[in-house]
């Protein structure tokens, strides 16, 4: 607001109404009374924060909350009064009640519950815990295996068993079989002198437990002549289901393993996994890049307004081209791959084209922006030099925007990597794909490594990317050019290097066109479900005219058929199996799809022909066929009454209505919405202290200070590079899959990049009014809230807008994981085959994406 | 009455900014101080109040030595002593009020004062100090929102708040144009005259120095190379002071 509005409104104000006469209005209707005063904008923002407000409360539920909505009503009224009087109340309480609302839902929405979090520390503690202790490196063992069959339980005669024991290293029990719990002593010989080896119980089926003496896990260290003697106690080693009858027994195995390593270190099997797959991670991001710029390029040209403009036509295209980008752009990355998977089938290949596709909208929309940004002074000046139209773009245009180009292009191979990093949750392409296999698996340990190795690839590139960046819009400095030669060398290197790393990405992608011919129809398909949702169903009721066909003659009556009204005709009143047979229909719906059963008396449908035919303008259907063999009566078959043939047809029951699906989204787009809410907010709340720790400027020279500064810095930079996905999946074993644990992933993401962009802006603070401030003689808390705070509140309302926003798009999907939400609908019914009811989903979130956008853009722009 | 003695000041960089800087100010002068960018104007202003600490020497204020104060002495000594900058330093982002009230914020309580709360006597003095400096009707706007010559006012309305018995001026009119220059100048000159406020005063343009300065000190690569009354500030001790190179430059439109 500012003054000018203020002195309008002043103005305004009417003095000969009585002050009571606007706060009545505001009373009964929220709003009205501002607008008698001519404060319209006040009004509508009252009368719809009032509406939304109640809406949310009572969709929710939770009664507490009228209170607050209540005091914002009265409020209002107050507010008209004060107005009324010539004064202007803050906008402050209404603002905090409003707020208080939405968390009341949005904390009872997302099913909050913060004693979850220390009641499921237990479970989390493994992943944790796994992730100090990657598998790296392992020695090579030397293994001895010795076993023996032992008999459970004991008959007589003892039959042969039905293993054989080892030769060497060479095991005996001192009794062949015996009873569950019985003692056992086993002695062992030619095993490993000194080296301790354990004991395993190997069940009829082959499945292998470790043997457990009072809780302990049983080990043997054999003698120095390789020998050991232990005794047990026969275990419980199958289900009681499973038990053998009495007089059967079952032969299990005892086994003793002892592992010897040697050698040197070696990688381990996950370890040469992980390998692999950073390297398809990076190839994945690589390929989609480099297919992404080459087709963000033209479409770039047909979505830049200047070039564009002309003529209707190519506005057309214009318009169309960006809505294109918009839509395509809004969808995330991860919902593209769901798509993909059932476009092209499991696997990099369908990884990369979401990747491939998302990266065209993406630069393809950072690219016009780039063009539309063209300076035309060089153009008129080159052309001012007799320059034909290539050599305009040549010297004129090229030179400003290839930088740009590179530089977004860059950007956009960091964000392909962090999303190829996690594609792998939805497809079996990149690291993330090992990070939930594992998950599955149990293997935390294998885990704990993928999800490093991604840190680091996210890390590592993040940080060359940012370089390269650098220097591309830094450009060579005047003076320092090469020699040409040199400048050849370099180009030749990095021409074949860039050739090299195609041909291995497109290799390690498994790119397959065939593939995306095949699959074109499903994909296409899916995608046509998506584009018309069914927002609005009538409900049906199934109608149904029959008739009796005893099979064969004389098994049963035949009925004896209408003569107005729906009707079924049969041209046999009886018949055998396999006699022709036409079915008429009389003044049924006319033009109406029909469907035709074979069914028995006691309703059991035994065959249906669904959908087979069509009724004719007057409602007449004719369909030939030949009687099917199950209408015949069969009394051992248990069908003793003859069947019936059945024409059934739908019809609609009472007006449109709001189908089920989109209800469910409605309602998950709000959860959606709130747990972006509440994740910035848990952002906000952490990042706004731990920024001034990481704060250049704030924490000065000292070398504790300067200390902390970096270990801060540090944590931000490597807490930020943990995808909020994977925070999920760890978040879901933490306080349970659903909202919360959506919400504490993004919160927890949101902590590091707010403290990241908070701290940046307290180091870009002006110091003049900070020694402006110091000269007045304040003290350190005076020249904070005077000279430091006033700078910093807008920009920081900036971030969290920004991050909102992301929170948005990431709440999307968060929910793949455990993560609640609209995703975790879309995943679900994609899985299903309901791809109306996902379409709508992706509806609700391209819609829920652009107007959220819109308003944080706008807000933004108030804040600047 | 102000001794600076023996001022030097090395920055961690090994800059060195002040090299024993010796001089007095009398009471009630309007002393500029001229010299090249970097010749360690700013420094010395800025040591005066303890904005930066000299590395050596002395700045004595009625027997008080200011180098030595700490915290709330520091503090009081500094709310007597007013400051307006070149780039004015407004927060830019809060009101114009706000800004003048934060002149205050040595006197106001300091708890209150967090929460933006200022007694009534001193609103009263921030509304009488924006009619001082002309431009009362802009108290409520957002200080972005004014010229940077009104900006400049308001930075002049924030020293005044603090009641100052001296004013230091860090290039006041390096940013703005000429007539807005001697506006300024003049509200300076008229708190000089009237209200008995000592002023240092650092410039660029000679004739500036000669219209409004009752005394000037030059300083070269942070020595003091010339102390006098303007009229002895010749063409030769001109050079002197800002180098062979250097031609004397008017600004168009000297005032009145």
């Amino acid at each position: 607001m500012t003054d000018h509005n203020r002195d309008d409104n002043g103005e305004s104000h009417r003095p000969d109404m009585p002050a009571w006469l606007p706060a009545i209005f505001s009373l009964i209707i929220p709003g009205s009374g501002q607008f008698l005063l001519g404060e319209r904008a006040r009004a509508i923002g009252l009368l719809a924060t009032v509406l939304g407000l109640g809406a949310l409360i009572l969709w929710q539920g939770t009664a507490a909350l009228w209170a607050p909505l209540a005091a914002i009503w009265l409020w209002g009224a107050w507010s008209a009064y004060q107005t009324a009087k010539g004064r202007r109340p803050g906008m402050g309480l209404p603002f905090l009640l409003g707020f208080l609302i939405l968390y009341g839902v949005g904390v009872a929405v997302t099913d909050v519950r913060p004693q979850r979090l220390i009641s499921g520390w237990p479970a989390v503690q493994p992943y944790l815990r796994a992730l100090t202790e990657p598998e790296l490196l392992e020695y090579p063992t030397e293994d001895l295996v010795g076993s023996v069959p032992f008999q459970v339980p004991c008959i007589d005669p003892l039959p042969e068993p039905s293993r054989s024991p080892t030769e060497d290293p060479r095991l005996t029990t001192d009794v062949p079989c015996g009873e569950i719990g019985d003692l056992v002593q086993v002695t062992g010989e030619g095993f490993f002198p000194g080296v301790e080896g354990e004991f395993r119980w190997v069940n009829p089926i082959g499945d292998v437990q470790r043997v457990i003496e009072e809780g302990q896990q049983l080990t043997f260290v054999p003698d120095e002549q390789g020998r050991f003697q232990v005794t047990f106690r026969v275990p419980l080693a199958v289900p009681l289901s499973r038990l053998p009858q009495p007089g059967e027994t079952q032969t299990h195995a005892i086994r003793a393993e002892q592992h010897k390593p040697y050698g040197s270190l070696e990688p381990t099997r996950t370890l040469d996994l992980v390998l692999e797959k950073i390297g398809e991670t990076i190839a994945l991001a690589f390929m989609a890049t480099v297919l992404g710029l080459i087709f963000a390029v033209p479409v770039s040209f047909l979505a830049a307004r200047n070039l564009m403009w002309g003529n209707p036509f190519t506005r057309g295209v214009y318009y169309v081209v960006r809505t294109l980008l918009n839509v395509v752009r809004s969808i995330e990355t991860l919902m593209w791959a769901i798509v993909f998977v059932v476009w092209v089938g499991v696997g990099p290949f369908g990884g990369m084209l979401a990747l491939t596709l998302h990266t065209i909208a993406a630069l393809g929309k950072l690219y016009s922006e780039a063009i539309e940004s063209i300076d035309p002074g060089p153009i008129e000046a080159i052309r001012a030099t007799g320059a034909t139209f290539p050599q305009v773009v040549v010297y004129a245009v090229l030179p400003q925007i290839v930088p740009t180009f590179l530089s977004f292009t860059l950007y956009r191979w960091d964000i392909n990597v962090r999303m190829s990093t996690v594609i792998g949750l939805i497809s079996d392409a990149g690291l993330g794909f090992l990070v939930i296999q594992w998950i599955r698996l149990g293997d935390l340990r294998a885990m704990a490594t993928a999800i490093i190795a991604i840190m680091l690839v996210v890390a590592i590139l993040d940080y060359v990317s940012g370089w390269l960046r650098e220097r591309v819009i830094r450009g060579t400095p005047a003076g320092q050019e090469a020699s040409p030669a040199r400048r050849y060398a370099v180009t030749a290197v990095v021409t074949v290097g860039f050739v090299a790393a195609f041909i291995w990405s497109w290799n390690v992608s498994r790119i397959n066109p065939v593939e995306l011919v095949r699959g074109a129809p499903a994909g296409l398909q899916m995608l046509r479900d998506f584009a018309v949702p069914d927002i609005l169903t009538r409900p049906t009721e199934e109608k149904s005219v029959r008739a009796t066909l005893p099979v064969p003659c004389g098994s049963g009556e035949s009925s004896t058929p209408g003569v107005s009204g729906p009707r079924v005709n049969l041209s046999l009143s009886c018949g055998d199996v396999g006699d022709e047979l036409t079915i008429r229909g009389h003044e049924l719906p006319p033009d109406r799809r029909v469907s035709v059963r074979w069914a028995l008396s006691s309703s059991a449908y035994l065959r249906i022909h669904r959908d087979c035919c069509t009724t004719d303008s007057t409602g007449s259907l004719t369909w030939r066929t030949t009687i099917h063999p199950l209408m015949e009566v069969d009394p051992d078959a248990g069908r003793d009454e003859p069947g019936e043939v059945i024409v059934t047809w739908t019809e609609p029951i009472g007006g449109l209505q709001f189908s089920e699906p989109f209800k469910e989204v409605v309602r998950l787009s709000a959860v959606t919405l709130l747990m972006a809410l509440l994740a910035t907010t848990i952002g906000t709340v952490f990042a706004v202290p731990l920024s001034f720790l990481a704060a250049r400027n704030i924490m000065g020279t000292h070398p504790v200070s300067r200390a902390i500064y970096y270990i801060f810095r540090g944590i931000f930079n490597l807490w930020r590079s943990v995808e909020p996905m994977i925070l999920a999946l760890i978040c879901s074993a933490w306080v349970g899959p659903g909202p919360f644990a959506g919400v504490l992933a993004l919160g927890l993401n949101n902590i590091p990049n707010l403290g990241k962009l908070f701290s940046e802006t307290i180091e870009e603070i002006d110091t003049g009014p900070v020694e402006a401030i110091t000269a007045t003689g304040a003290n350190r808390l005076q020249v904070l809230m005077y000279a430091i705070v006033p700078q910093l509140v807008p920009k920081y309302l900036a971030f969290i807008l920004y991050q909102w926003d992301i929170n948005i798009r990431m709440s999307t999907v968060i929910g793949y994981v455990g993560g609640g939400g609209i995703g975790q609908f879309f995943r679900i019914q994609v899985q299903l085959n309901q791809y109306d009811a996902a379409g709508m989903a992706v509806w609700a979130i391209v819609l829920m994406v652009w107007s959220m956008d819109y308003l944080s853009a706008k807000a933004r722009e108030q804040l600047t | 009455m102000l001794r600076i003695e023996n001022l030097t000041k090395v920055f961690p960089d090994g800059t060195v900014a002040l090299k024993d800087v010796s001089f007095e100010v009398r009471e009630g002068e309007f002393l500029t101080i001229i010299g090249l960018s970097g010749s360690g104007k700013s420094t010395l202003l800025r040591c005066i109040n303890r904005l930066i600490d000299p590395t050596e020497g002395r700045v004595v204020w009625d027997d008080i030595d200011i180098t030595a104060a700490q915290g709330r002495e520091l503090r009081h000594i500094r709310r007597q002593i007013g400051m307006i900058f070149q780039q004015f330093n407004l927060v830019r982002r809060s009101t114009v009020l706000t800004n003048v009230l934060s002149g205050r914020l040595g006197y106001a309580h300091p708890v209150f004062s967090l929460a933006h709360q200022f007694s009534r006597q001193d609103q009263k003095r921030a509304r009488a100090a924006l009619e001082r400096v002309g431009i009362p009707e802009k108290a409520d706007n957002r200080a972005d929102q004014l010229s940077g010559g009104q900006q400049q006012r308001v930075g002049i309305a924030r020293a005044l708040m603090q009641e100052p018995r001296l004013m230091l001026a860090d290039e006041p009119v390096a940013s703005l144009d000429p007539v807005l220059a001697h506006s300024i100048l003049q509200y300076l000159e008229l708190l000089n005259r009237q209200d008995g406020i000592t002023v240092l005063c650092s410039l660029h343009f000679l004739d500036l120095v000669h219209r409004y300065a009752s005394r000037v000190v030059g300083l070269k690569d942070g020595e003091l190379v010339f102390d006098g009354l303007p009229e002895e500030l010749t063409p030769q001790k001109f050079k002197e002071v800002y180098g062979e190179e250097a031609e004397m430059v008017t600004v168009a439109g000297t005032g009145q």
